[in-house]
């Protein structure tokens, strides 16, 4: 009963967290699921996402979710410009060099927030981002439960959008079948231009909830992007539910890590987690 | 005996003599500082080459070089604080690198294309964290971290550290070309061209990718051993850094994946920039992303793939096989 | 039947990396047609199909398109302007219902103001995929599938529809339904290429027929003619 009582927390706090890994790997399964390119900047760019958010609010003092009226748009231009004028071409050379071409943006991102902001551990402290209330034993941080909540609406918004538009309809099509889509009379090159600058408004809302959860620094990136490949893979591609569920078994990966383990081990275990699930089933458990 | 070197043929004597002045550099007086970017000439061209092997020859993109790197720093740090000699740590980090590349074979040899790239990923931050907690030997080190220091490696000069360099540097390139000539080469030649007709013709795509693995892995090992050895300390997030994913990556694309002689005209340039740019960290990093984008989508061949696709180059070379 | 030339392809060489997919293949299609594609797997006759869509672009030669080159433009312009390929193996977008496929289908700025209309069209032609419209398009039959597939092409408000093996894993019951359908669809003033292995049927259903192999157009005029030369055919097509 004790150790029951003791798991309540990790549990529920697993779950909230799984929220944020959910919304982590929206953006890299939506690159994933239409380019088939695991975007290895990914992660950076959900940095690049939080120091913005971390520049609005120390330097403006707008708050952090506020910031995103502004946060969203530039990554959605950086990332239609990113697909537009680099990944566009590098597909034309190879998938090998799209790749290698993520991983260039990758290091770029990476050294740029490091220069702007320095090598140092920032977080995103609102007033509320202090705040938590209690359900029976356990005392649940306002953020945490945020997370989950923003995931819910982000990924309602991104299914309907899929579902009802031209331009969904068109990006849900060329990820199930390229050259069908072109016959379709579907201009690709625009729709995965699309399909990257959407990704990258949800890197800008998942780097401003990370920074509200977590610490963070110019190199915490890969860390995310592991996870959110992790994600993704158990959430199978084209299955929201699915990529939900991934979230959920990484936050309590990790949070039962820490549990039983100490928190030092908490992204040992995570990442040890990807690795067995890339081993066993790459094709991933939910999804077609 | 005769002993041909495939690839080398008639060019062996101007390689040789190319050889023995760089051997005889640090006698001649060669400044210090010189001296160490040369060093790091030769430890990066065998990372290179060992990336294009696996990049350009096996069809394999290996994001993982720095486990390599950092399995075998750590093995000559370890080895020495139990009472191994630094130059048997070297070796024994070589071998405990192979033996992690078999030991994560299993799983990653399962994954295809651009899985088997993330797979390798993964692999250094998992080092790192473990690393991070892990502390075999010698006491609780202050703050976060277990760093180590090399033992014995003290009065060991530079000069001799360049010559270690300069011989894991030059085998490389030497392995390469056996490697390119043997039953090995012609075989990943088989599979470049088409996975599935190989498989079916009796080549054993599994195994020959496997070879080219631990091969790789026996080399980066030792280049990361040899370097770490020189510094006398490894720490585990230099040691897992993606930089040396990067150093060896760019070198390669910058001359020409899949050609052989590009690591070397890479690897030169990837040190000329870090000689440039040795006080600006930041900038030097962002460049290098920059230039790797450039290249791939400017020069994807390399600029070696480049230059060979010329006119004046293919006239030079018929001229000189003509004559 | 009017004779206006509808598509051209003059003298084209299509290439597939350094290998020679099309030799000097000319073909012209007129405005009302159906006209068949015949010829054995590898003859060439799916290149031909992905050239005039814009897949491939030819090295050498021109395609025409009511007077208008088109050779060099971009696979969702070549739909805008009204040709549309139902590809080989149909190809629907398994976990997209069949309404979803179809509206995809008038993605084209051209055929999206016509949507009401030409969905109108295809319930017609194939009411099976009203009944089935909430489904997902993996449920369906290969029958079903396949007329998914034509109904998608024709919410491109094609004037020049290209089918590619459209007979591929059908059985003869359901092909039937299918050429029926074509005729109906070419009744609607629709010009039909089609792509076919199978010589005898695609002359019963054509109009005129172009025969290839190995990258090069060997025999082609009206099906009443060609049918007289089926008999020297026979060994070569092993009908």
């Amino acid at each position: 009963m004790e150790v029951l009582a003791g798991l309540t927390t990790p549990i529920v706090f697993g779950i909230l967290l799984g929220g944020l890994y959910t919304l982590i790997a929206l953006g890299l399964s939506l690159v994933f699921g239409v380019m088939k390119v695991i975007n290895v900047a990914h992660g950076d760019l959900v940095i690049f996402g939080s120091y913005l958010a971390f520049a609005a609010m120390t330097m403006l003092g707008i708050d952090p979710i506020l910031s995103l009226v502004m946060g969203m748009p530039l990554l959605f231009v950086i990332g239609f410009g990113v697909q537009r004028f680099l990944l566009n071409r590098a597909f034309a050379v190879s998938l090998d060099a799209a790749l290698l071409v993520c991983f260039g943006l990758s290091i770029i991102f990476q050294n740029f927030c490091q220069i702007i902001w320095t090598p140092f551990s920032r977080s995103l402290k609102p007033p509320y981002a202090l705040e938590s209330f209690s359900v029976g034993v356990v005392n649940i941080p306002l953020v945490y439960l945020l997370d989950l909540v923003t995931a819910l609406v982000v990924m309602l918004l991104l299914r309907e959008f899929l579902r009802r538009t031209y331009l969904g309809k068109a990006i849900n099509a060329a990820s199930q079948d390229t050259k069908a889509a072109l016959l379709m009379g579907i201009n690709t090159g625009r729709v995965y231009a699309f399909a990257f600058a959407i990704a990258m408004a949800f890197a800008a809302i998942a780097g401003v909830f990370l920074g509200l959860t977590y610490p963070f620094t110019p190199t915490s990136g890969v860390a995310f992007l592991i996870i959110a490949f992790g994600v993704v893979i158990v959430g199978g591609l084209g299955s929201m539910l699915g990529t939900l569920i991934g979230g959920m078994v990484f936050g309590l990966a990790q949070t039962l890590g820490g549990y039983f383990l100490g928190a030092v081990a908490q992204m040992f275990v995570a990442y040890i987690l990807v690795f067995v699930i890339l081993a066993v089933r790459p094709q991933g458990i939910f999804g077609r | 005996m005769r002993v041909t070197i495939p690839g080398l043929r008639g060019g062996l004597i101007p390689f040789a003599a190319v050889v023995v002045v760089l051997a005889v550099l640090p006698v001649l007086g060669m400044p210090r500082e010189w001296l160490l970017y040369l060093f790091l000439f030769f430890i990066y061209l065998a990372m290179a080459n060992m990336w294009n092997l696996l990049a350009g020859y096996s069809g394999l993109i290996c994001l993982c070089p720095a486990a390599f790197v950092g399995v075998a720093g750590y093995t000559v740090a370890i080895g020495t604080w139990v009472g191994l000699p630094f130059y048997l740590g070297i070796i024994a980090g070589a071998i405990a690198a192979v033996a992690f590349a078999l030991l994560i074979s299993f799983p990653v040899f399962r994954l295809r294309g651009i899985y088997f790239a993330i797979g390798t990923l993964v692999l250094p931050e998992v080092l790192k964290a473990w690393f991070l907690l892990w502390r075999p030997v010698g006491g609780v080190m202050v703050g976060r971290g277990a760093g180590y220091a090399v033992k014995g490696v003290q009065g060991v000069s530079l000069t001799e550290w360049y010559w270690v360099a300069l011989v894991i540097g030059i085998a490389s390139i030497f392995l390469m070309r056996i490697i390119l000539s043997s039953k090995l080469g012609l075989g990943l030649a088989a599979i470049r061209d088409n996975d599935d007709t190989a498989a079916s013709s009796g080549i054993d795509v599994f195994r020959l990718k496997l070879y080219s693995f631990v091969i790789a892995a026996f080399i980066m090992g030792m280049a990361g051993a040899i370097f770490y050895s020189y510094g006398g300390y490894i720490e585990p997030v230099g040691a897992f850094s993606i930089r040396w994913l990067l150093i060896a990556l760019l070198a390669t694309v910058i001359g020409g994946e899949g050609i052989k002689e590009g690591p070397i005209i890479g690897t030169a340039i990837v040190v000329i920039l870090h000689f440039l740019l040795a006080r600006y960290t930041g900038i030097s990093l962002l460049i290098q992303g920059a230039l790797l984008i450039i290249i791939m989508l400017l020069v994807p061949q390399g600029i070696v793939g480049y230059i060979q696709k010329t006119r004046a180059y293919r006239l030079l070379s018929k001229l000189a096989s003509g004559r | 039947m009017a004779q206006e030339t509808l598509l051209k392809v003059s003298n084209i060489d299509v290439f597939h990396g350094s290998f020679q997919a099309l030799w000097d293949v000319s073909l012209v299609v007129k405005r009302g047609e159906i006209v068949a594609l015949i010829g054995a797997n590898a003859s060439g006759k799916s290149t031909l199909l992905n050239t005039i869509s814009g897949l491939l672009h030819p090295a050498k030669g021109s395609i025409e398109f009511e007077g208008k080159n088109i050779s060099v433009l971009d696979p969702f312009q070549i739909v805008t302007i009204g040709i549309s390929q139902i590809p080989e193996g149909r190809r629907v977008f398994p976990t997209m219902t069949v309404l979803d496929n179809l509206i995809i289908g008038s993605y084209n700025r051209k055929a999206r103001a016509k949507k009401e209309q030409n969905l109108k069209m295809v319930y017609e032609l194939f009411p099976i995929l009203k009944e089935r419209k909430n489904q997902l398009a993996k449920t369906l039959s290969g029958g079903e599938q396949q007329m998914l597939a034509l109904g998608r092409g024709l919410m491109s408000d094609p004037k020049l529809l290209l089918l590619d093996e459209m007979s591929l894993g059908l059985a003869p019951i359901v092909l039937n339904d299918l050429y029926k359908a074509l005729k109906e669809i070419r009744e609607r003033g629709i010009t039909i290429l089609f792509v076919e292995q199978n010589v005898r049927r695609s002359l019963k259903e054509a109009d005129r027929a172009y025969i290839m192999e190995v990258g090069r157009v060997v025999l082609s005029g009206d099906v009443a003619e060609l049918r007289e030369e089926e008999e020297v055919k026979k060994a070569y097509f092993g009908v």
